[in-house]
């Protein structure tokens, strides 16, 4: 038996009919996930070396959230028991009432509404999980033998399918089928590229993506000049979305906002302050098909929709789960899943090659050292970027190693900052003025 | 699952595909985990939670390797992994991959570890837990109401067991436990938060916090330091003199030494040349000396590695030369280097990969330091004593990094940076503090920069290791505080000079 249908038989019955009058429960919600996921790796230019073999993974757990009749509540992960007896779940359930604790903002379960149509399967991912895996082996031979000779390749492909359940004692029963497909690819551990979303990669984006980091390889391997004091820093797209990652994300969690914990205070989200320049604006948009950060519904049973954080550079709302939504005095919100799902935005955002035709003299950052380390809250940074590109007069000229300095959140409301589209990434390139020097 | 119970189990999936060909690795492992959050006065979260899985790492006679997991254990399943892992490895084979006999020349051992916890993992009910939480949680925001606080507790026991086909079966049971207090202050219309632990094996942490609240001293001279920080400025950038906390010493052996001997990264490290590790060569002046071991009750202990070989304490630089890395059982003896028992994983559901466990950074040449009960007593406490041994240099400034916030190497490039809460610059008797800047440069240029030790040894700055994106416990320490010599390789951030 699943373990969705257990638990659906334990709460139900914990609800309606107790064994125990103290283990009766008002409401409840479950989500589970049941996954398969198939990976191949490469180490050192080998495939499936002995820590990057092919694997497959079975799991199928999840997470329940219980109201007990005198409203406090218990949460746990679950996972199907390894010696199913008649006592195991009356074992379980009497050690989360054990655990319950009062939070009377959690216990609200949302009714059920109309769910958005959102794809987020691809279909030919379930036949790699099925037994259908020569596009894995495919790809990495193709990776090995197109690679730059010299460089020392690292890499991994994975493709994940299954099922996700999500029930409420309020009558919520959702189950859909999704998927991912994720891979990326480095040179020498200095420069890479990567994939993730819902869907497989087109031919088209294998080979752009493929085109653009072996270039990016290639430049590396000649000196530039030092960066100036003038020189404009670009950041590049898996770098935006690691600086929304470490300052952005955290302080848009309603949880942090509400407990004062952020950078921004909820007054300023009640008063629309502005914290980016007005052309900025900041979205979180899980109704995008087979992108990464797409859902149909959140483990607490709301519906996907569309937020928006920032709009003109004015703060409108942290992004709240159920129990935030109620302290706010407001509906939850859409949430992102880490950066996925997340957006950012610039009215006058032009495509990247034409942006890099406009820089005269920059500097574009494709990683730097030690960003989680970096305190979020203040929003300010102090980073070393080995391994940047020099651009000079509209040209990657070649490699130089930086030094950057300065706050996030200012740079988010500098006139002088501008982004740029890419088409390989939902994040963009963000072109900044901030203390850079070499390094 | 009890340790019996999955040793029972491993036993029976060996025996029953005894018939499969191939060499076979089974890992079991059950996990308990008991936690909560608290914030501002009330819980946040209270969670329990029990994970238990298999993993089988299957090798064809050539060397080919696959890998299978699952965490649904229906009947069967063992065989369906094997199986599944093998299918995979023969798969491998035909690819070219890379082939790997070596675990075919480990030594058969068995082995049962007791758990080393004072107190059983339901020993104390969580809603006894909760209380002590609570108590703890409360008494903290009533001694420093400035702040916005957070605390946490989370107690942890893992129990795995290790059968491989010549017999091996090797069992043992970590338990973990830690109370962190996560502070946020505003100051000048700024914000810093700081963020300090305490760890242990069991809820015996608890019991001692509620008698010395030893962590909630140090929560409100950080929440104090932090608010000094939020208004101060930034240091120009350069190359200082330098005194770092025990943290950043373990984060710098970490990050920097730890990870360039791993016998895995040897084709990419700085402390490798065509594969194998440079031993002989001097990295630090004489009297430097780091070394990596399991501690018993310490945060990263681990007795055995997750291919079943005993964890052995490795001397990794001795008196400034590098003498050995950390060896699994698979590449160990491709980078020339002896096999320690260094495999570790996150879980049943991961390969392991060579790793540290508790890792310290140790220097002959040592001055002694008493340790104040306050941090600013303390940091007078270290500029007297530096001022007593004539470490001082007059006219520049000594900077005191205080608290490590994380860090990142790049191993092929010998490049780090590591991030602290501030800095405090001793050689000026007004103690005056500067923003925190990151602490970068090169791993060789950091090591051969230590001139000393202050105080004597704390071993545990705990953290969580996040090699091949596993998440494992890692730990470790130096004397209180380390001395190093300004370097033009190794260089605090901030503005331009």
């Amino acid at each position: 038996m699943k373990l969705i249908a257990q638990l659906e038989d334990l709460l139900y019955q914990s609800q309606q009919s107790p064994k125990k009058e103290e283990l009766r429960l008002s409401a409840w919600r479950i989500v589970v996930h049941e996954s398969e996921v198939v990976a191949l790796g490469i180490k050192d230019n080998s495939p499936g070396s002995v820590y990057t073999p092919p694997s497959y993974r079975q799991g199928e757990s999840g997470d329940v959230f219980l109201v007990w009749a005198d409203g406090t509540c218990s949460q746990a992960m679950v996972q199907l028991p390894f010696s199913i007896s008649p006592e195991y779940w009356t074992k379980q359930l009497e050690q989360w009432r054990q655990a319950s604790y009062e939070d009377p903002d959690a216990v609200h379960i949302p009714f059920p509404e109309s769910l958005p149509l959102v794809a987020v399967e691809d279909r030919a991912i379930k036949k790699i999980i099925s037994g259908d895996d020569k596009l894995l082996f495919d790809q990495v031979n193709c990776w090995l033998s197109d690679k730059p000779s010299q460089a020392k390749m690292q890499g991994s492909i994975q493709a994940a399918w299954g099922y996700r359940h999500v029930r409420t004692s309020t009558g919520l029963a959702v189950t859909y089928q999704q998927s991912q497909f994720m891979s990326w690819f480095s040179f020498d551990s200095l420069i890479g590229g990567g994939f993730a979303k819902r869907r497989l990669i087109q031919p088209k984006e294998q080979e752009e993506l493929w085109g653009q980091t072996v270039n990016q390889y290639e430049w590396m391997q000649k000196e530039a000049t030092p960066v100036g004091p003038k020189t404009q820093v670009i950041l590049a797209p898996s770098m935006t979305e690691d600086m929304l990652r470490q300052f952005v994300l955290p302080n848009f969690s309603g949880d942090r906002v509400i407990e004062g914990q952020g950078a921004f205070s909820k007054e300023s989200f009640l008063d629309h302050t502005q914290v980016f320049h007005e052309q900025f604006s900041l979205i979180i948009d899980p109704l995008r098909p087979l992108e990464l950060g797409s859902y149909l519904v959140t483990p607490e049973g709301v519906p996907a929709n569309q937020t928006v954080l920032v709009q003109d550079g004015q703060l409108k709302t942290p992004f709240l789960k159920v129990k935030d939504a109620v302290r706010w005095g407001t509906k939850p919100t859409a949430v992102p899943q880490g950066t996925a799902g997340l957006y950012l935005k610039h009215q006058a955002e032009v495509p990247w090659v034409q942006a890099l035709q406009g820089i005269d003299d920059g500097v574009l950052i494709l990683s730097v050292l030690g960003l989680h380390t970096q305190d979020s809250v203040s929003g300010s940074y102090s980073l070393s970027a080995p391994h940047s590109l020099r651009i000079l007069k509209g040209q990657i000229a070649g490699k130089t190693d930086v030094k950057l300095s300065g706050n996030f959140f200012a740079d988010l409301a500098a006139p002088t900052t501008k982004t740029a589209l890419s088409d390989l990434d939902t994040h963009p390139y963000l072109i900044i003025r901030t203390g850079v020097q070499t390094l | 699952m009890e340790q019996k119970e999955i040793k029972v189990l491993v036993q029976s999936v060996l025996e029953e595909t005894k018939g499969i060909e191939g060499y076979f690795i089974v890992r079991a492992q059950s996990r308990r985990e008991w936690s909560m959050r608290l914030s501002n006065g009330r819980f946040e979260r209270v969670s329990t939670g029990e994970d238990s899985g298999f993993g089988v790492q299957a090798f064809t006679e050539k060397g080919a390797s696959g890998f299978a997991t699952s965490d649904v254990f229906e009947e069967g399943v063992g065989r369906k992994l094997v199986e599944k892992a093998i299918q995979l490895a023969r798969r491998n084979e035909e690819i070219g991959s890379k082939r790997n006999r070596q675990i075919w020349e480990a030594p058969r051992v068995q082995e049962e570890v007791e758990n080393s916890a004072q107190k059983g993992f339901e020993e104390i009910p969580l809603a006894e837990l909760e209380e002590m939480v609570m108590k703890l949680h409360v008494r903290l925001r009533s001694s420093f109401p400035e702040g916005v606080w957070q605390s946490s507790y989370r107690q942890v026991e893992e129990t795995w067991c290790i059968g491989r086909s010549d017999g091996t079966l090797v069992s043992f049971v970590i338990p973990r436990a830690v109370l962190m207090h996560q502070g946020t202050v505003r100051n000048q219309g700024k914000a810093q938060s700081t963020l300090i632990h305490r760890s242990g094996v069991d809820a015996t942490l608890l019991i001692e916090e509620l008698e010395d609240h030893v962590l909630e001293k140090k929560a409100m001279d950080r929440a104090e330091f932090a608010m000094a920080v939020c208004g101060a400025p930034q240091l120009p950038s350069g190359h200082y003199p330098l005194i770092i906390d025990y943290g950043l010493a373990k984060g710098l052996a970490h990050e920097a030494f730890g990870h360039a001997v791993e016998s895995d990264h040897m084709n990419e490290s700085v402390l490798g040349e065509a594969g194998k590790l440079r031993q002989g060569l001097r990295v630090a002046r004489p009297g430097v000396n780091i070394i990596d071991g399991p501690l018993v009750g310490d945060w990263a202990n681990q007795p055995y590695s997750a291919n079943g070989l005993p964890r052995q304490t490795v001397t990794i630089v001795r008196d400034g030369v590098l003498e050995a890395g950390l060896g699994d059982i698979f590449s160990a003896v491709e980078a020339g280097m002896p096999i320690t028992g260094a495999g570790r994983a996150e879980s049943y559901g991961h390969i392991p990969l060579p790793r540290m466990s508790n890792i310290r950074l140790q220097v002959d040449r040592m001055l002694p330091l008493t340790p104040a009960e306050h941090l600013m007593d303390e940091v007078k406490a270290v500029r007297e004593t530096l001022l007593e041994h004539g470490e001082l240099r007059e006219g520049e400034k000594n900077l005191l990094l205080l608290g490590y916030r994380g860090g990142q190497v790049n191993p092929k490039t010998g490049d780090f940076v590591f991030q602290c809460d501030g800095i405090i610059d001793v050689a000026n008797p007004d103690l005056p503090i500067y923003q925190p800047s990151i602490f970068s440069g090169k791993i060789l240029s950091a090591l051969e920069a230590i001139r000393g030790g202050l105080g004597e040894g704390c071993y545990d700055a705990i953290g969580t290791c996040g090699k091949g994106g596993q998440s494992v416990a890692s730990s470790g320490g130096s004397h209180r505080y380390l001395l190093m010599d300004a370097d033009q390789q190794v260089s605090l951030g901030g503005e331009q000079a």
